[in-house]
């Protein structure tokens, strides 16, 4: 049995005009939970990148001078060794720290460009023992006395504040999402079995005659497929003004402690077409269990 | 063409619609089934295209234990029997000629095959001038035409009519009744539940009573009574 495409079409055009105040209200649904979504997963990526030079317990970071001498950097390396209140730590060499820096810059290439790997400092990134943050500090004092530091920074309380306060709302973020997806999808059900019930004769004729399930179901499932993919579509601009709200707080010189927070536009795009994708599935799968209820009873 | 065994259909535990019903169509024959209402005639007909299970018992078709289809497989047993009802179940938003592609469309057919299908059909059962016009603008007569032309345009083996003239005065019926005699000298087994006596008594053909589910008479060359 061939289903042809503009019979599809035809009934899916038609169906459309015949909700269509439903079929908004399921649009609207659809693309405020999956800007949410995206928001949220967004937010996650920004705020990882503007830490991750603080993750799995670093308390400070100990830059070397760029031109520091072979001994000296051993030096140092051996005093963190020796040293009872460093738990573990791991060195970053001018490389590393490039690759990273280029991680970072991903979407300013003429910033990449200017930096070279020797101009980069290398670093070690200290776990001590004792998380106290007076502790902290004490021992940071004692390495940024060392001859060859250059720098010693320490994770702030507010960067904890930051991670803390972000995965929290992320995660509220998100569950307020998928409830309102779990909504959509409730919604699409509902429209598919509006446009059911209004063709219910035209169905029952078609099941007499000899119409084979997925002639029947197709169409509407194709219906539910467009409310969803029409959301999603919606939704990346959307996604996509979140993101700008991003760069503004980057640019903020008064909040130097999120240099970072950023998400390269590859992965935007990225999301967005995840987001159109989820809105489709939703919407697939919410006309295909209204339509198999419908035709089982 | 058709034949049932032992079959018995019990609706929601409690009503009984056949008990122990068995019987045997011939290809090619015409059969009045008859009975008063609720004997289980509608129920008969459900049977044969799968609208209903039996409880027990088994459903033969064209030679096919239809209760071994699976469920994928029916609409394909349904392209093989045409139906047709008391109300005539046309679309009120299509055209007669709507009504009839309608019918074809569903089941795949090329466009070029509904084309030449369709307006022959409508000629057959005499609705060539009127298959631009829509089912409300037709007699009741006319609309019964409508949905055999629909029920036939497929070429079945087997027609089920389940009071096809159940809406319509005498003289139409009869009209009707010529127009389902031509399609069974076709070939096609035609199967029609009724109510209407004088049509039955005239036609002279296969009668089976239904009475409370059970079949009594079963009777060839047959009245009503």
């Amino acid at each position: 049995m061939s289903l042809k495409l503009d019979y599809v079409l035809r009934e899916t055009a038609s169906n459309f005009r015949r909700n269509i105040t439903l079929t908004l209200a399921t649009v609207i649904t659809v693309t405020i939970s999956l800007t949410l979504l995206g928001a949220a997963l967004l937010f996650g990526d920004a705020v990882d990148n503007a830490t991750v030079r603080w993750k799995d317990g670093v308390e400070f970071i100990v830059f070397m001078d760029p031109d520091i001498s072979a001994e000296l950097e051993a030096d140092v390396r051996r005093q963190l060794e020796d040293s009872p209140e460093v738990s573990g730590f791991a060195y970053i060499d001018k490389d590393e720290a490039y690759a990273e820096v280029q991680d970072l810059l991903g979407d300013s290439p003429e910033l990449v460009e200017v930096i070279t790997p020797e101009r980069l400092p290398a670093s070690f990134r200290v776990k001590p023992t004792d998380t106290l943050p007076e502790r902290v500090d004490e021992l940071a004092d004692a390495f940024r006395a060392q001859p060859g530091v250059a720098r010693v920074v320490t994770a702030s309380e507010t960067i904890r504040a930051i991670e803390d306060l972000s995965s929290g709302l992320r995660q509220r973020v998100i569950i307020i999402a998928i409830v309102l997806l779990v909504a959509a999808a409730v919604l699409i059900l509902n429209t598919i079995r509006m446009a059911l019930f209004s063709r219910r004769r035209d169905i029952e004729v078609m099941k007499l005659v000899g119409a084979t399930n997925w002639f029947i179901r197709v169409p509407f499932m194709f219906e539910g497929l467009v409310q969803g993919l029409i959301g999603g579509v919606i939704a990346i601009p959307l996604i996509w003004l979140t993101n700008n709200f991003f760069s503004v707080i980057n640019d903020d010189v008064s909040l130097e402690l999120l240099r970072g927070f950023t998400v390269d536009p590859s992965r935007v795009w990225t999301l967005g077409f995840q987001m159109v994708g989820l809105g489709a599935l939703v919407g697939t799968v919410g006309s295909g269990i209204a339509v198999t209820r419908f035709l089982d009873t | 063409m058709i034949r049932m065994e032992n079959v018995t259909k019990v609706y929601k535990g409690e009503v009984l619609a056949l008990q122990n019903a068995t019987c045997e169509v011939q290809r090619g024959e015409f059969v009045f089934l008859v009975g008063p209402s609720g004997s289980g005639k509608s129920t008969f007909m459900r049977l044969l295209n799968k609208e209903e299970q039996p409880d027990r018992g088994r459903v033969f078709v064209a030679g096919k234990d239809i209760g071994e289809l699976p469920s994928w497989k029916v609409p394909f047993l349904r392209r093989n029997i045409g139906c047709v009802f008391q109300d005539f179940k046309l679309l009120p938003n299509k055209t007669v000629i709507q009504n009839v592609a309608f019918a074809l469309e569903v089941i795949g057919s090329p466009r070029s095959v509904i084309k030449s299908k369709v307006p022959a059909i409508l000629e057959l059962v005499g609705l060539s001038k009127k298959m631009h016009n829509f089912p409300d603008e037709l007699s009741g007569g006319e609309q019964q035409r409508v949905s055999i032309a629909r029920a036939f345009v497929n070429r079945p083996l087997i027609l089920l009519a389940d009071e096809p003239t159940g809406n319509l005065d005498p003289n139409t019926s009869l009209g009707i009744m010529t127009l389902l005699d031509r399609i069974n000298r076709t070939g096609t087994t035609v199967v029609m539940a009724t109510h209407d006596r004088s049509i039955v008594d005239k036609m002279r053909r296969r009668v089976v009573e239904l009475d409370r589910g059970q079949i009594v008479r079963d009777q060839s060359r047959g009245v009503y009574e």
